[in-house]
């Protein structure tokens, strides 16, 4: 056995990489592919499909009802990402540029809420945000600041407040990866070189932790768009997003087909986002 | 290439920041002066009371031991640390808490920090961009300043396509291309191998002849030090031991620490004591020798150390008889032989055990005159002989 091995170096990597290799079939693949194949089946009445091929899925998808509902969670997800990244990105900075130490214990602190259960979570927004019952409204009427409680709760303010909550971790580690990377000596040289505190951000800092930037942004921006717990419950099903659509479609309409149609769709969009994003990041690297 | 004579005042006037230095332009011959400089981080003091004056056009080294001081020293006029107290000028004019940007200097750093997003071209145009300068100057400018570093023709390249030498030329290239009245030098070819290292001395060298700016250049390398400056400031501890031309500074130090730190020094400890011919010191039994000069403060039947520089002890055989009568004469006892090529080192041992290190140039071929075991009679001349304080 082990003679066999050394003679055949390529055997050996592929008894390693069997074990994750026979997962990702089982349990990735091969749902994807039945994903995939649903979308070109005509529905079942109740659930499941019907084996007969057709087109008519893709079509609906355009439909828009369903357009909107998708362009607006892209609106949201750009939201997100975007206010992500407006405090992540200062977060990020004071961390990197602490003292080692004190840099561990403070994404230590970053990353602890992250521990508990994400519904938990989710629930305890709730409990603050809800338009008569929330801490908020109450205290604030209390105190006599409003009449009338303000609208935190199910709309687009509270899923967006709820996603960035939720992922700003995903945005601040990359970026904090990106910024400790970076070189003190080459802002002291911008400084020295005539730059203002802002041309040192805009020329130095802000190109160097732009693939910090990237892959956060990334990593905000995937979930949000496909988000489903947050807007179901902070949303309280006035407003959704196509994670809702896509489960209401599975769960409550039985028409897998169409379910299957959207989440195809949303899969081939992101899947063109990354590749992109390897793209540039890729030739960025054989400049560096 | 005349990169700072062209137009002195051009720079000036263009970054409007700096425009209140030009009034005490052609003022004093004096381009940098400390005053009294402290600085403390927390509990220590990085440099304690320094006070420094660079002349115009002058090669000045900042030399001592790592966490000597000299570092910091420099960050503190180039503007990234700010002084606990004392003052710095430029040029005439107190630089305050003035940041680095608002300077009329440039530092080449000690790891280059080079911008690696960014071609050498942008590199070295980077200061001209940042003070506004018309695109057309740039180019001339930035152009001007390559060839000067003799990396004509590299434009295009990323800083990490580069060998050392060559970032280390962008660097300086970087840095020039601004004309600024002094430029800093953390180091420079402390990354460099050392047949590398001695070639970018001499460039360097060169080149600030050339240029006419003030350089201060922080080294730990005492042999660089000498090679290059017009001045030397040895540190220690944060404190400024000495400052004088190299050799003033090799040949007379005023202290142990500078004796020992610059070049190689024998330090024979004993008792100091005076004689007819002056104050001298006793090295053992009723061998005394006279020095040149004693370190002040130091009173006759202290502890003190010679130092006398090994290739300023000339070495006879047992029956030399011809020393003349000023000189100092002791026996000693071959210890070791030491083949270096160009010379041959002796470690001699006086009778009271005392080693002390000799030196002679091979001129005859196969080396040394003496042999490990073999008596011997050093002489030196007193006046090249220095007492200092233990």
């Amino acid at each position: 056995m082990e003679r066999t091995l050394r003679r055949f170096p390529a055997l050996q990597a592929w008894l390693l990489l069997l074990p994750a290799t026979a997962w990702l079939v089982i349990f990735f693949v091969a749902p994807l592919v039945i994903v995939l194949i649903y979308a070109f089946l005509e529905r079942g009445t109740y659930g499941g499909v019907i084996w007969i091929f057709t087109v008519e899925n893709f079509q609906r998808v355009f439909d828009p009802l369903y357009l909107d509902t998708f362009l607006r969670s892209v609106y949201i997800a750009i939201i997100t990402t975007f206010f992500c990244l407006l405090i992540g990105f200062p977060l990020a900075f004071y961390i990197a540029t602490r003292p080692q130490r004190k840099r561990n214990a403070l994404l230590l602190a970053l990353m602890i809420p992250f521990w508990t259960n994400f519904l938990i979570r989710t629930y305890a927004w709730l409990t603050l945000l809800r338009t008569n019952t929330g801490l908020i409204n109450v205290s604030l009427m209390s105190l006599g600041l409003i009449n009338k409680p303000l609208p935190l709760f199910g709309n687009d303010f509270a899923i967006i407040l709820g996603l960035v909550y939720g992922w700003l971790p995903d945005m601040v580690l990359p970026l904090y990866a990106a910024l400790e990377r970076l070189d003190w000596s080459l802002i002291e040289a911008a400084g020295d070189l005539y730059a203002s505190a802002p041309k040192v951000f805009l020329r130095i800092i802000w190109p160097l932790a732009l693939p910090g930037v990237v892959a956060g942004s990334m990593l905000v921006f995937i979930p949000s768009l496909g988000a489903f717990v947050t807007p179901a419950i902070l949303g309280a099903g006035k407003s959704l997003m196509i994670g809702n659509v896509i489960s209401n479609q599975f769960l409550a309409a039985h028409d897998w087909p169409f379910g299957a149609a959207l989440s195809t769709l949303m899969m081939a969009l992101m899947l063109f986002g990354t590749l992109v994003y390897f793209r540039s990041t890729s030739q960025k690297g054989a400049i560096l | 290439m005349q990169l700072a004579n062209s137009d002195p005042l051009r720079r000036q006037e263009r970054a409007g920041a700096k425009v209140n230095q030009k009034a005490n332009l052609e003022s004093t011959g004096i381009a940098v002066e400390l005053r009294d400089v402290v600085k403390r981080f927390g509990e220590v003091t990085a440099v304690d009371h320094v006070s420094i004056r660079i002349k115009d056009g002058e090669f000045f080294s900042l030399l001592g031991p790592s966490g000597c001081g000299k570092t910091t020293t420099l960050r503190m006029i180039a503007g990234f640390e700010m002084a606990t107290s004392g003052q710095i000028l430029i040029e005439g004019q107190p630089q305050g808490y003035l940041p680095p940007h608002r300077r009329p200097v440039n530092t080449v750093f000690q790891n280059y920090a080079l911008f690696p997003h960014m071609n050498v071209y942008d590199n070295v145009a980077f200061g001209l961009q940042m003070q506004g300068i018309p695109k057309k100057e740039i180019v001339h400018r930035v152009m001007e300043a390559l060839e000067l570093v003799h990396l004509k023709g590299m434009q295009r390249r990323r800083p990490r396509q580069l060998s050392g030498g060559q970032q280390q030329r962008v660097a300086l290239a970087r840095a020039l291309v601004n004309r600024p009245k002094v430029l800093l030098l953390d180091e420079p070819l402390g990354a460099l191998d050392l047949k590398l290292r001695k070639a970018m001395q001499l460039e360097l060298k060169t080149l600030q002849d050339e240029v006419g700016i003030t350089f201060v250049y922080v080294t730990h390398d005492q042999e660089e030090a000498l090679t290059m400056s017009d001045r030397i400031a040895v540190m220690s501890k944060g404190r400024l031991l000495q400052i004088g031309a190299p050799q003033e500074i090799y040949e007379s130090p005023q202290s142990r620490f500078v004796a020992d730190f610059i070049g190689e020094t024998n330090l024979i400890p004993g008792e100091i004591s005076s004689s007819d011919s002056g104050a001298g010191i006793v090295l053992f039994g009723s061998a005394y020798t006279t020095a040149g000069w004693v370190e002040e403060g130091l009173r006759i039947g202290e502890q003190g150390l010679l130092s006398i520089r090994p290739e300023k002890v000339h070495i006879y055989p047992a029956d030399f008889s011809q020393t003349p009568p000023h000189m100092t004469r002791v026996d000693a006892l071959v210890q070791q032989v030491i083949y270096v090529g160009t010379d041959t080192r002796y470690v001699l041992e006086l009778p009271n055990g005392v080693t002390l290190a000799g030196r002679q140039q091979n001129t005859i071929p196969g080396g040394g005159q003496f042999s490990i075991g073999e008596g011997v009679i050093l002489c030196w001349d007193p006046d090249h002989a220095r007492i200092l304080r233990e």
